[in-house]
């Protein structure tokens, strides 16, 4: 990825129905502060001339149309940059009836369509900081390197051993032993299994 | 006269912008970032799946492997805190952490699978061994065996203790 991006990467911001909070932080990334101008990365008005996309939001129902056309309009190879949580996952919305949630699901309709999946880059955050933005927008040109890593965890079966082994037995033998319930309780496991 | 003095001021006050890809920056001291599963404290108990306003943190059980899984997907989470605040256990912690751009999703996932303690009479597990574990050794002994036989056991044996009582 990093050898198709040497030179600038020209981004196109789209709102998919954001609450304009990630937005902001976009243009924050572009103000002298953070400056994302001095890696080359640039604003541009039409996905024409873009080599990204920033996209923000949970692409509405209402936005799907246009997301899929500014999509096409962009040239190969593109990137998508998905910026904060309602893009990268639907966020609170995720389940929403108005909204497809997440940049996965829209490519789930593109390759319907026959239109290749684009290189995704999520940026996670509510709003993501305009520092990790330009974090998220230099590590799709190969500048930073990744990371945040998956994890996963999986409890060996020795912690069966916690429990004291005699105890259990001995709750057992005084709910089978017991004169009242044994009968019952016989029935009641028959039943269970 | 006015544009050297802002010119005196611009060179005066030097550069402003920030050296941040190239250099760490500081965040301030109540920044919320990507929330942390600590492993060894986590019991399974479920209070911050609960808690989780957009479902970051999902409650999985594999019945058949007698696995618990909490799941935790960043890419939902919107850094409220709640989890932390609601954990009895102190398992999950906001870190300062912001840079978690990734080029995968499965990147953005945290997963804590737990074995789960099996039902002596029924053999149908129902809850962590943790989670046992730790009310067990709250517990005065006489009352341990409410909490090793699983709900619904415990709940047939009091039918057939009390309908054996009236006769």
């Amino acid at each position: 990825m990093a050898s198709l991006y040497r030179k600038s990467l020209w981004v196109f911001h789209l709102n998919t129905g954001s609450c304009n909070g990630c937005d902001i932080e976009v243009l924050n990334a572009f103000t002298p502060a953070q400056d994302a101008e001095r890696f080359g990365v640039k604003l541009v008005g039409s996905p024409r001339h873009a080599d990204a996309i920033a996209l923000t939001g949970p692409i509405t129902r209402e936005a799907l149309p246009r997301v899929i056309r500014a999509l096409q309009a962009v040239p190969e190879p593109k990137i998508v940059v998905a910026i904060g949580s309602c893009a990268c996952g639907g966020g609170i919305w995720h389940d929403g009836y108005s909204v497809l949630g997440g940049v996965e699901k829209l490519y789930e309709i593109l390759e319907k369509k026959g239109i290749k999946r684009p290189i995704t880059v999520f940026v996670p955050g509510c709003p993501p900081k305009p520092e990790a933005i330009l974090y998220g927008i230099l590590l799709a040109r190969g500048m930073v390197k990744q990371k945040q890593k998956g994890r996963i965890y999986v409890e060996s079966e020795s912690a069966e051993l916690m429990i004291n082994k005699d105890l259990i037995e001995s709750v057992k033998e005084q709910v089978m032993s017991s004169k009242i319930s044994r009968k019952h309780v016989e029935q009641i496991t028959s039943i269970v299994r | 006269m006015n544009r050297l003095r802002i010119l005196l001021q611009n060179i005066k006050k030097g550069v402003v912008t920030e050296k941040y890809p190239l250099e760490p920056i500081r965040v301030p001291e109540s920044f919320r970032g990507k929330p942390v599963i600590n492993i060894d404290k986590c019991v399974g108990c479920g209070a911050c799946v609960n808690a989780c306003p957009p479902n970051a943190l999902t409650l999985e059980e594999d019945l058949d492997e007698g696995i618990r899984y909490i799941k935790l997907f960043i890419g939902r989470c919107i850094y409220c805190g709640r989890c932390e605040e609601v954990c009895p256990f102190d398992a999950i912690h906001l870190t300062k952490e912001f840079e978690l751009a990734t080029t995968s999703k499965d990147d953005l996932y945290q997963i804590v699978g737990l074995r789960m303690y099996k039902c002596p009479i029924c053999g149908k597990p129902y809850t962590t061994i943790r989670l046992v574990k730790k009310v067990i050794d709250k517990l005065p002994p006489e009352e341990r065996p409410l909490v090793l036989i699983c709900p619904d056991c415990r709940e047939k044996i009091t039918a057939a203790n009390r309908s054996f009582a009236r006769r």
